[in-house]
């Protein structure tokens, strides 16, 4: 690429973490092929269920309901020097909270750097760009009226 | 030449052991190994197949390990497979450098990478991998180190920091039994 080029849109550089997105379900880690994706999480209750009278009380007698339990990431982490770039994960996540960035200038000199955490992740995604308009003769997308599916 | 042109050629040509398969990608040649360079003479001489393109190994786990040769003709433009299948235990082969002298190289990585013997070959010294290198990597039973020493990252469950596995693991996709250390 050129100084000074755009890169062509849907560009593969980087991959960026939303973390808000992620439900730890892990199946980025699961699908990659080269294993890169490093995961760890525990479970926390989620406040606020203990008791019921909540919205649908007509069905849930008051009293304590069912503690709910969440998933927190504490690590996330993909290592660079072994990804191949092949976006498995990125179609993998069904909560959409992988995405290409085109950014490529993070060669490193020493090769534990590669390894991208969470914070780092983070930063990538505010250089990933808007979804590109359909090209020309697309079929309309699923969010408009005119979508046949 | 046409896949018909071919296979009517290679029944008059090639001795009845030798099986002929031909389908719109062109023809595939299934040569008992005593038959080789007959078979690669005659794809040469006869078929007109002056181009050498490739040649490699298939471990067919269990049955041996097949060597495949693909040769194309430039002026007739259609492409012939030979093939051949080898014992696992000591596969051997006569050279095709007398025919095709490109085979050379490809030899030299088929024999590194699989282990199968050319007899007659000029130069059969290792190629890509490092001096003190022991088995052939591409055979199915060389074990990866990389997924062997290396915990599927896919093993743990969504919050298991402080919750132990409640079942059990799953293996990870592609990975033989036994090749995992843990």
């Amino acid at each position: 690429m050129q100084a000074g080029r755009q890169p062509p849109a849907r560009s593969r550089g980087v991959i960026a973490l939303l973390e808000e997105n992620c439900t730890v379900c892990m199946l980025c880690a699961r699908e990659c092929p080269d294993w890169c994706i490093y995961i760890e999480s525990h479970k926390e209750p989620v406040p606020g269920h203990e008791y019921g009278g909540g919205p649908d009380s007509a069905h849930a007698p008051a009293g304590r309901g069912r503690q709910r339990v969440r998933n927190v990431l504490d690590r996330f982490a993909i290592d660079f020097s072994l990804c191949m770039y092949c976006g498995i994960c990125v179609e993998a996540c069904p909560y959409d909270a992988l995405f290409w960035s085109p950014e490529f200038s993070y060669a490193e000199t020493d090769i534990a750097a590669l390894t991208h955490e969470q914070g780092r992740l983070r930063e990538w995604m505010w250089t990933v760009p808007p979804p590109p308009p359909h090209d020309e003769g697309a079929p309309p997308p699923p969010e408009t009226p005119g979508h046949v599916s | 030449m046409t896949p018909e042109e071919i296979t009517a050629a290679a029944a008059g040509g090639l001795p009845p052991s030798v099986g002929c398969e031909a389908d719109h990608h062109g023809v595939m040649l299934r040569v008992p190994p005593q038959h080789w360079l007959t078979a690669l003479a005659f794809a040469r001489e006869r078929l007109d197949c002056d181009f050498f393109d490739w040649l490699t190994a298939v471990d067919e786990a269990g049955e041996g390990l097949s060597v495949v040769a693909h040769v194309y003709s430039l002026a007739g433009r259609h492409h012939v497979l030979a093939g051949t299948l080898l014992p696992g235990s000591a596969p051997r082969l006569p050279t095709a450098t007398g025919i095709y002298r490109g085979a050379a190289w490809h030899e030299r990585e088929t024999h590194e990478m699989f282990g199968v013997d050319f007899a007659g070959h000029p130069h059969l010294a290792p190629l890509l991998l490092p001096g003190g290198f022991e088995g052939h990597p591409l055979r199915k039973d060389f074990v990866l180190a990389a997924r062997a020493a290396k915990q599927w990252p896919g093993a743990k469950e969504p919050g298991d920091r402080d919750v132990p596995h409640a079942r059990r693991r799953l293996p990870p996709p592609g990975v033989p039994e036994g090749w995992q250390r843990s």
